[in-house]
């Protein structure tokens, strides 16, 4: 145990210095208002904030500027649940599920009190994650050197099995935005030969397609396009009147603590998956608690349950995803691809050495979140009736300014211009794909994920000098991934019969006491 | 409302101040330096017309920001700024194994205003690997001055019990296939394996993975039996005891390693790997500059307080200037050059 968490007195000393620099507070304030109102405007996600903000950071000191990049993440994603709330449009991907209960809930006149919940919800998932980072992380680094070639090859497999349920709709349509992630991801050189692909003699191409601007094209600029289309009808505005208490009473948050649990324990499971984020774990919470519910049928129609659900669950992967990200430097969502990014400029590689060699900067980052999550809740409970402000920003301004910071952004992550076309084919592309039913998310999942995927198989080919299934049969870990590969494919068919079954059971039931 | 928004944007905005002091508290001070070796410089020259330099230098770095050869020629530059009296700026341009970088160096005005670093042996595998389709050489180069110069080193996993002394490691190799790190194909650690196989006849094979740290945790993990890296690279973990380096493969022992043989000593011949950075400008530049240029970055390498600090991460300062330069790049080709075909071109 000692060996575990490697802090003592005097680390603790030097985190309590590091965050109570003027510079750190600053950076937290900045991060977590700054993320809220990211957040809030329809078309800039938790990941885009991050984005913009790196470059930013390169100046700072590692501690302020990744508790700031941290804090955007987790406000961002409770941001997007205002405008989910309050004029029915998510303002991140990660608060579609809000919205379907939140907004009833405004138009019932009880906009004030979703808001609360939310609020409450997001901070205690947001917590519990970062506790949980704190306590699973170091453990975890333990063992990452057992991690090799044969495990990351199936932990992108894993992490590709969930395009099926990434894909609202049409799992033909997830699969085959999937398949076009990965094939984006193979161009460039070919790291074990050395061979130039798809690169038609362009010097950029050869490093690959940087994955930020391609996130930046694919989710903000065709997000753009798409409102500007909408620019000549009358935009949604917020019209209703806020009034109420903030708070819910003892008795509500009694109610719907457990699901606030529930959720948090999901949101972290859904983070640590690779490449899953927000969006998925609160579908996930949403479901959950509704299957968990004693009034299942009410679920939709405007109750606090349906906002408290998805939003602690969304908060909570946060925390979750960032701990594959700093044992393994696999990133757990789309957002913590891009804080990768982050860490790498302040020269921290993931792995044993960031809770060894560089314990004082990760812990006093780790501790610098769990702040965030809880200034996030202060400020979210006494300002959230001022952020309805930022959702009435009419889009012929918003436009505009999405896309310059897409293009700063993208240039800026690595002062390369052949970026913003990267950004701007991506955007364009993305625009296309929206246009026809296909989901973005997918892509992305697979330009993260196809590298690692591809690179994995063909390494271990090499350690196991061609005797593939011994070689993974040996190796416990391995075992443990293929059985969890297993399940994720074969569970919504058993879950689906499970349910079958249920419905008839409760109709027997139903028929037999009456 | 409107007071909390200018409050934030108030706070936003300091907090861009603060992070933008980080990099500019020693600005004022070289400003100072620089007025002053300005004048310094037009006392002792007073007659000369061609006042080179007098506008800002811009330096390209083909690797990106925080990356080992912007770290190192971030450490370098106050000091060559501070002798030549004018700005000198850095640009990252990464990409393509360096050869985007490359690409756009070499399309510059030969004019002394662009320079940038060149490292070895990525520059010449970019262009002898037919794949590539690349009609540049280092012959279109101008060189300045070689900075770094970061010998190979061949390390095992420190409770590795099969390998206790180099020649262990290698009587072994010489029967039985073993997995080695490399950092690509054609990467100096790469051609490093290469040639020892070529030289002794062991039968390493690389397991290509992306940057040495990928390599020195499969290592360490006890995924891939040996990690030839570079001495900056091994002399940590060495110390940390979590490998034990058994060679370096330079012709000298290595400073920050002392007690570990060479190949060479060891009677394995002059089996020599490297990688190398230094600072090249496109060819076509006007003598006198360049002459500017070599005794400005000379001047700068020796100080002390820059070698300190190089030597604090681990990375040796080797100052070469001119033909010896020249030779010694082309050295390092035709060292890629012999070991090509085993990388099939």
């Amino acid at each position: 145990m000692v060996t575990l968490f490697l802090i003592n007195w005097a680390t603790i000393l030097q985190i309590m210095e590091k965050l109570l620099s003027i510079e750190t507070i600053l950076a937290l304030i900045v991060g977590t208002i700054g993320g809220m109102i990211i957040g809030a405007l329809p078309g800039l996600s938790a990941t885009m904030g991050v984005a913009l903000l790196i470059p930013v950071t390169f100046g700072m000191d590692p501690v302020s500027g990744l508790t700031m990049l941290t804090a955007i993440y987790t406000s961002a994603i409770y941001g997007g649940s205002i405008s989910a709330i309050l004029i029915h449009t998510p303002g991140t991907p990660a608060s579609a599920a809000t919205a379907l209960d939140g907004y009833q809930m405004t138009l019932q006149g009880k906009g004030m009190k979703a808001l609360g919940v939310t609020t409450i919800s997001s901070m205690i998932g947001g917590v519990i994650s970062a506790v949980a980072l704190l306590f699973l992380a170091p453990p975890l680094s333990l063992i990452s050197l057992k991690f090799n070639a044969p495990e990351y090859f199936l932990i992108a497999v894993f992490g590709l099995t969930i395009i099926g349920s990434l894909s609202a709709g049409s799992m033909v349509k997830g699969l085959a935005s999937g398949v076009f992630g990965m094939v984006i991801a193979l161009i460039g050189v070919d790291i074990l030969t050395g061979y130039p692909r798809y690169t038609f003699g362009i010097s950029s191409l050869e490093s690959g397609i940087s994955l930020v601007p391609a996130m930046i094209g694919l989710f903000s600029l065709s997000q753009v396009m798409i409102q500007v289309e909408k620019m000549g009808t009358k935009s949604v505005k917020f019209t209703g009147e806020l009034k109420g208490k903030v708070l819910p009473t003892m008795q509500e948050f009694k109610s719907i603590f457990p699901t606030i649990i529930r959720s948090s324990f999901i949101g972290i499971f859904v983070g640590m998956l690779p490449g899953a984020g927000g969006d998925i774990g609160s579908w996930v919470g949403y479901n959950e608690a509704k299957r968990f519910s004693k009034h299942p049928e009410k679920f939709g129609t405007g109750i606090i349950e349906g906002v408290a659900a998805p939003e602690a669950a969304n908060n909570a992967v946060t925390g979750g995803a960032l701990i594959p990200l700093l044992t393994l430097g696999i990133p757990g969502s789309a957002t913590t691809a891009v804080l990768l990014g982050g860490l790498f400029i302040q020269g921290l590689i993931p792995g044993r050495e960031l809770f060894t060699t560089h314990a004082n900067i990760t812990y006093s980052v780790i501790f610098g979140f769990i702040i965030a999550n809880f200034l996030m809740g202060i400020a979210g409970l006494s300002a959230a009736r001022l952020l309805v402000k930022v959702t009435e920003v009419p889009s012929s301004v918003l436009a505009p300014i999405i896309v310059v910071f897409s293009v700063v952004g993208s240039y800026a992550i690595n002062n390369n211009v052949f970026d913003i076309y990267v950004m701007l084919f991506f955007g364009l592309a993305g625009y296309l794909m929206r246009k026809t039913g296909f989901h973005p998310a997918p892509v992305v999942l697979a330009i993260i994920l196809g590298p690692l995927a591809e690179n994995g198989f063909r390494q271990s080919l090499i350690l196991s000098r061609g005797n593939m299934l011994d070689y993974f049969m040996s190796r416990p870990i391995c075992l443990i991934l293929i059985a969890l590969i297993i399940l994720s494919l074969f569970s919504p068919m058993i879950l689906n019969r499970f349910k079958e079954r249920q419905t008839t059971k409760a109709k027997e039931g139903i028929s037999t006491s009456s | 409302m409107k007071k909390i928004f200018l409050l934030f944007i108030i706070l936003t905005l300091a907090t861009f101040m603060i992070a933008g002091c980080g990099g500019a508290v020693e600005e004022p001070k070289e400003n100072v330096q620089q007025e002053q070796s300005e004048a310094e410089k037009q006392e002792a020259t007073p007659s000369e017309d061609t006042s080179y330099p007098d506008k800002p230098i811009t330096v390209t770095i083909s690797y990106s920001a925080g990356g080992g050869t912007d770290t190192g020629a971030r450490i370098l530059l106050p000091y060559v700024e501070e002798i030549l009296g004018v700005p000198v700026n850095v640009v990252n341009r990464p990409g393509g194994g360096g050869w985007v970088g490359w690409t756009y160096l070499l399309n510059q005005e030969p004019d002394g205003y662009t320079i940038g670093y060149i490292n070895t042996p990525n520059l010449m595998t970019g262009y002898l690997n037919p794949e590539y389709n690349r009609d540049k050489s280092i012959d279109d180069f101008d060189l300045i001055s070689n900075h770094v110069l970061d010998y190979g080193a061949i390390a095992v996993k420190a409770d590795d019990d099969r390998f206790q002394t180099i020649d262990d490691l290698i009587e072994y190799a010489k029967k039985n296939d073993l997995t080695a790190t490399s950092t690509g194909v054609g990467s100096d650690d790469h051609i490093a394996a290469l040639k020892v196989n070529d030289e002794v006849g062991t039968k390493f094979v690389a397991v290509h993975g992306k940057g040495a740290a990928h390599g020195k945790a499969g290592v360490m993990g006890g995924h891939i039996d040996v990690l030839f890296a570079n001495v900056g690279e091994a002399t940590v973990p060495h110390k940390n005891g979590e490998l034990r380096v058994l060679a370096v493969m330079s012709p000298e022992r290595s400073e920050f390693l002392p007690d570990i043989p060479t190949l060479e000593e060891k009677g394995y011949g002059k089996i020599y790997s490297w990688s190398a950075r230094g600072i090249a400008a496109p060819k076509g530049i006007d003598p006198e500059k360049l002459q500017v240029l070599s005794d400005a970055f000379a001047k700068a390498m020796a100080n002390a307080e820059h070698i300190k600090k190089m030597n604090e991460m681990g990375l040796a300062v080797k100052p070469l200037i001119g033909d010896e330069y020249y030779q010694f790049l082309k050295d390092d080709e035709s060292g890629v050059k012999k070991v090509s075909h085993l990388m099939g071109w």
